[in-house]
């Protein structure tokens, strides 16, 4: 197996004078420099020499004391290898311009949009340098630039004006502000771009053709966005993906935050995986502090993490089958039954039931409960019981059966070219999973499989769910039995939390797949930069090429196995 | 005009017929007005309050799950919560719902959308603010593309605050809207 130091050190002989400041820390994450020009082509040498093929996101950070923009690539490996390689590429800020690593990579495309629309970042070579999350009158404006000031005022916030169309349509607009105008954020050449439904409507060529719009409203999936389909009769020929729409700028806000602050704003970045998010922020700042959270804080994370894999996953499947039959609503109810049991024993430990705020940097908030573990215990062997009845009565449906046997299929190559992770990568045969893959907390002690079906479609995203669900119970049992006494919080957490200049990722399995913080700090109390890297992003990308072809009753029956949080996608 | 005009009565009649009112109206504007005459004659009097009883007790609310919010709305409609026993159910579309419920961050992105699907919703409608967000913009307020003067666009009636509410929160704000309703107290005055 390649270590980090391995692919360093071919780097370096491979690419004389690009890589420079190069470091390996932690052990599996390999940190470079690389000069702007050579960009393509390291990343084209990892590829294909070294199995670098999962592209992971793109980080934009703002510089502004030196001058610059870094762009910082991470990349990894669908089982090849364990190393994760972070490329820094560094541009000036008065003429920001990177190498576009889209030709290489296909997932590559949202992210350097959202640097483009967010920081301004040129990426030369990109094919569709279109705003994704803001809407219209907010770009060119370049939000998380360190020098944006664009804050509404919030003492009176009255921005909305009304007008009439001529044809009789009320249109809802946000003027900038006066102060917005005075503070130069609102920008005097806006970039010019086609809209979005300039977008799709180029793309009708026969007059058989029509547009669909399923959205911004949905009845259950939580959060609106926006699918438009193309349809030639029944057949869906393209999709048209618009997010954006409660993009809320949390990576901004948490700049303007310190990072104790910051732990109740990552709850709300998915409030389905809200300890997830916490344990991926705070892992990170726990490796830029130093320190590490004692056995019993790791046991109690797990725990609760585990629990919350259960709950999300019962509550995603439940909306799934209202999505395919809105008719049958039964097993909806039944799920969210389940799910209260579970909530309940989350609660008794978080004291809340979604929002939790429970995660701490080296440690948990509070101990387990008294009576915690006969609670859990129950309502484990009850959602086990559960679980292995819906998987026989509708798993085993012929009609059911029916409307999801290959339906939406992924190959595994596909799988791992449109960037998916998770469940549904899972589902086409790749074994690919944070726990096992970077193990972090006490995963690597702990007895579990990782759930994979080989078909790839629908029906198998939604069995590797249910199966995960029994999977999560044996992994609380497990820790349940194994805890420790002793304390919560490590002993060495500063009171100010401050760390040192640095930089640190560090990912970890989220319900829906791959979730990873990187936070950038100087020094002081507040971070220079958090960056997001979500799983339901990578799926929203990779929903349109899944959608050509079909018909258009599956395509909810597709969307809906993709298991979507909006939240996560708009941050 | 009097009733002696239209079939064949003796005068008299008609000067009995002016001096009976209805709730302070006389009686003949029943007869001989437009409708929309008839509904001031019954927003006055008590025919409003068996109306709004049947009224508050159907509220008909749109899932619209926009944040943390929705989450515990979609709870709210299911078994534990069991909001059917108000006479609350949730409803799919627009067309068919009484009660909008803002349950999450309005972005400038989103407010013409959510505009749209208050207007498409028929009259009589209330309107409900669940969480932070949408009450001020909750963790959100000083961010650059939230909206957090929901009032301006909405007439609110009810403000649950919480981030998220309790599903037991949505049970009290919707007996709060009832009550508003019952005293007819509510911003749009039905």
């Amino acid at each position: 197996m390649k270590t980090a130091n391995d692919v360093l050190s071919a780097l370096q002989s491979a690419f004389p004078g690009a890589i420079e400041e190069a470091k390996v820390a932690p052990e599996r994450q390999l940190w470079a420099t690389v000069k702007p020009e050579r960009i393509v082509e390291v990343c084209k040498y990892l590829r294909d020499n070294h199995g670098f093929d999962h592209y992971s996101g793109a980080v934009g950070v703002d510089r502004i004391d030196e001058g610059l923009f870094e762009v910082t690539e991470l990349l990894a490996s669908h089982g090849a290898h364990k190393v994760v390689a972070l490329l820094k590429v560094k541009t000036p800020r008065a003429n920001p311009r990177v190498k576009s690593l889209t030709g290489l990579y296909w997932n590559a495309n949202w992210y350097e949009r959202e640097i483009w629309e967010m920081l301004g970042i040129d990426f030369e070579g990109h094919p569709e340098l279109y705003p994704l999350l803001l809407p219209d009158e907010l770009v060119g404006s370049w939000p998380w630039r360190k020098d944006f000031k664009g804050y509404p005022d919030v003492t009176t916030g009255e921005r909305a004006i009304e007008t009439v169309t001529p044809d009789g349509y009320t249109h809802y607009r946000i003027p900038p502000t006066q102060a917005e105008i005075e503070a130069g954020t609102v920008p005097a050449q806006r970039p010019k771009y086609p809209t979005f439904r300039e977008r799709e409507e180029m793309e009708i060529k026969e007059s058989s053709e029509m547009i669909l719009h399923l959205g911004p409203q949905h009845a259950v999936v939580p959060g609106p966005f926006l699918l438009d389909i193309l349809v030639d009769g029944e057949r869906v020929r393209k999709a048209f993906l618009d997010v954006g729409y409660i993009h809320k700028g949390i990576e901004k806000i948490m700049e303007n935050r310190t990072y104790v602050q910051g732990i109740p704003i990552t709850d709300r970045l998915c409030y389905m995986a809200a300890l997830t998010n916490n344990e991926a922020y705070c892992g990170a700042v726990e490796r830029l502090l130093g320190i590490e959270p004692p056995e019993r804080a790791q046991y109690i994370r797990v725990i609760t993490q585990e629990l919350s894999r259960i709950q999300s996953h019962l509550l995603g499947t439940a909306e799934f089958l209202t999505l395919i039959a809105s008719a049958v609503y039964s097993p909806f109810l039944y799920m969210i039954i389940d799910r209260e049991d579970v909530l309940t024993c989350i609660e008794s430990v978080t004291g809340a039931r979604i929002n939790h705020s429970f995660v701490r940097f080296g440690g948990v908030r509070n101990d387990l409960p008294d009576g915690f573990k006969d609670m859990t215990l129950d309502a484990l062997k009850m959602v086990r019981e559960k679980t292995e009845e819906y998987k026989e009565l509708f798993l085993s449906d012929s009609i059911y059966k029916r409307r999801m046997d290959g339906v939406g299929v992924l190959s595994p190559s596909e799988a791992r070219r449109l960037g998916v992770s998770g469940p549904p990568l899972r589902a086409s045969d790749t074994p690919y999973d944070m726990r096992r893959e970077d193990p972090y907390l006490l995963y690597k002690d702990l007895d579990f499989d990782v759930i994979t079906r080989k078909e790839g479609d629908s029906k198998a995203r939604v069995e590797v769910r249910l199966d995960e669900i029994i999977e999560s119970c044996y992994i609380v049992e497990q820790c349940l039995d194994q805890i420790p006494s002793g304390p919560i919080m490590a002993d060495n957490v500063p009171k100010k939390v401050k760390p040192e200049p640095g930089e640190a990722y560090y990912r970890v399995e989220d319900h829906r797949g791959e979730m990873g913080f990187f936070v950038v700090s100087d020094g002081t109390d507040k971070p220079v930069k958090v960056k997001a890297r979500g799983p339901v992003y990578a799926y929203f990308q990779a929903l349109p090429p899944l959608l050509e072809g079909v018909y258009i009753a599956d395509v909810v029956a597709i969307a809906g196995s993709m298991d979507a949080c909006t939240s996560e996608v708009d941050r | 005009m009097g009733i002696s005009d239209v079939i064949p009565v003796p005068v008299a009649v008609d000067e009995e017929l002016e001096k009976w009112t209805i709730w302070g109206r006389p009686l003949t504007d029943v007869w001989f007005t437009t409708t929309e005459k008839i509904h001031e004659i019954i927003d006055m009097g008590p025919i409003k309050n068996v109306l709004n009883w049947g009224r508050k007790n159907s509220l008909w609310f749109l899932m619209q799950p926009m944040g943390c919010c929705g989450v515990e709305m979609l709870v709210f409609g299911c078994p534990h919560y069991d909001c059917d026993r108000f006479g609350i159910f949730p409803r799919a579309t627009p067309r068919q719902v009484d009660v909008m419920i803002i349950s999450g961050y309005i972005t400038r992105k989103y407010l013409p959308a959510i505009k749209d699907l208050w207007e498409e919703m028929p009259e009589p409608k209330w309107v409900m603010a669940i969480g932070e967000c949408a009450i001020s913009g909750g963790p959100f307020y000083d961010s650059y593309n939230i909206i957090n003067n929901t009032d301006r666009f909405f007439p609110i009636d009810v403000y649950v605050p919480g981030c998220p509410p309790r599903p037991e929160k949505f049970i009290e704000g919707f007996r709060a809207l009832q009550e508003k309703i019952k005293q007819r107290k509510d911003k749009r005055g039905y």
